[in-house]
């Protein structure tokens, strides 16, 4: 909890991604492929918040860049599937 | 005792895996998710090699959709409709019609309107209505999510309808094994202007004629009570427990890693933990939302 108190703003940005992504999923169910664009937007801005934080606290390496990537493609992966089965 | 040094190397931080649990390494992401896809092109092999096994397994009960369109109505102050034999024959041969010409739409690509299958099984209408849906599970998600979407509210409460008939039809859909569920709603001619109303998203209210063409007598409909299909493996369902399995797997071991790097003080390279959790937890979130299903 520590680190999110000392870095709020950097985690409001966060959780405003998760939230839009959230809400755009939900709200355009309707539309598959709006959906699987907001999945890749997604992934997309949660490496790019990844990156940014850790740029900023001057501690970003490529080990730590990949982790993003790859956590963020995960993500992707597992609600590609489902999107696509609906 | 491997076995544990083993489990312990997979899911806890410990000196052997760099403190840090080999299931969370960047590596080991990446060939979850590699087996992710790989899981995905097998359900899509399997679906055409195996359709009896791997289809869309559906039970919907032509009268529990009845029964709960009228459930809606009575919560809304209005007067049930009744089940009508020739409007059901009509709905089923929409749902067939659809499946024969490969078509997901309130309007055939040849022209053939709703309206067409209410007058073959010879019933003239003053108003008619339709609403459609595939691949839902049960009756209850089908006349929820006709619930929710304002223009097949609309329909399920208009007070003009006096019958109903549904069919439900299974059959591979461009590809795709699916159920249909077909809704006519409908009230006899009497003298009144012939207004049919068709439920879509826009653009698909038919013109209107001053009376229908002269209809053939009703024919002897055959009504399927309700399509019973034998246990298979839903693709959806399939791909949504992995999903939620996986995800949950690692929202756990992401938790553990969290209070043993915090409690043990430990300093590392690397992503931030509390941030993996949170977006893998809207992930999750979103994965116990999405259903199964589309109305037009």
């Amino acid at each position: 909890m520590k680190s999110i108190t000392k870095d709020l703003s950097h985690y409001l940005a966060l959780f405003g991604i998760l939230f839009a992504a959230f809400a755009g999923l939900i709200i355009f169910s309707y539309d598959k492929n709006f959906q699987i664009a907001v999945g890749l937007a997604l992934s997309a801005s949660y490496v790019a918040w990844g990156v940014t934080h850790h740029y900023i606290h001057h501690d970003l390496h490529f080990e730590t860049f990949l982790e993003y990537l790859v956590i963020a493609a995960l993500g992707f992966v597992l609600i590609f599937g489902v999107i696509v089965r609906t | 005792m491997q076995f544990f040094e083993l489990v312990k190397h997979l899911f806890v931080p410990h000196t052997t895996n760099n403190q840090k649990a080999k299931l969370l390494h960047s590596e080991s992401l990446f060939f979850i998710a590699v087996g992710l896809i790989v899981f995905q092109l097998l359900l899509g092999f399997g679906r055409k090699t195996f359709p009896q096994v791997l289809g869309y397994a559906a039970n919907i009960s032509p009268s529990e959709v009845i029964r709960l369109t009228n459930v809606q109505r009575a919560d809304n102050g209005l007067s049930p409709v009744t089940e009508s034999t020739i409007l059901d024959a009509a709905a089923l041969a929409k749902g067939n019609d659809m499946l024969a010409k490969d078509y997901w739409a309130h309007f055939a690509p040849d022209g053939t309107t709703p309206w067409s299958f209410f007058l073959k099984f010879g019933y003239k209408y003053s108003y008619a209505g339709e609403n459609l849906a595939r691949d839902f599970q049960d009756a209850s998600s089908t006349v929820t999510a006709w619930m929710n979407s304002p223009s097949h509210r609309e329909n399920m409460l208009n007070p003009n309808y006096k019958d109903i008939g549904i069919g439900v039809v299974e059959g591979n859909l461009a590809g795709v094994d699916t159920t249909i569920i077909v809704q006519f709603f409908g009230a006899p001619l009497s003298g009144e202007s012939v207004i049919p109303v068709v439920q879509a998203k826009e653009g698909l209210v038919p013109s209107v004629t001053s009376s229908p063409s002269p209809s053939p007598t009703p024919t002897p409909v055959e009504v399927v009570a309700s399509v019973q299909t034998t246990p298979k493996m839903s693709p959806f369902a399939s791909t949504k427990n992995v999903s939620l399995l996986v995800t949950g797997i690692l929202i756990l071991l992401l938790s553990i890693d969290l209070i043993i790097v915090r409690r043990k003080r430990i300093a590392r390279i690397g992503g931030k933990t509390l941030a993996h959790l949170a977006y893998l937890g809207m992930i999750l979130a979103v994965l116990l939302i999405l259903k199964a299903g589309q109305i037009i």
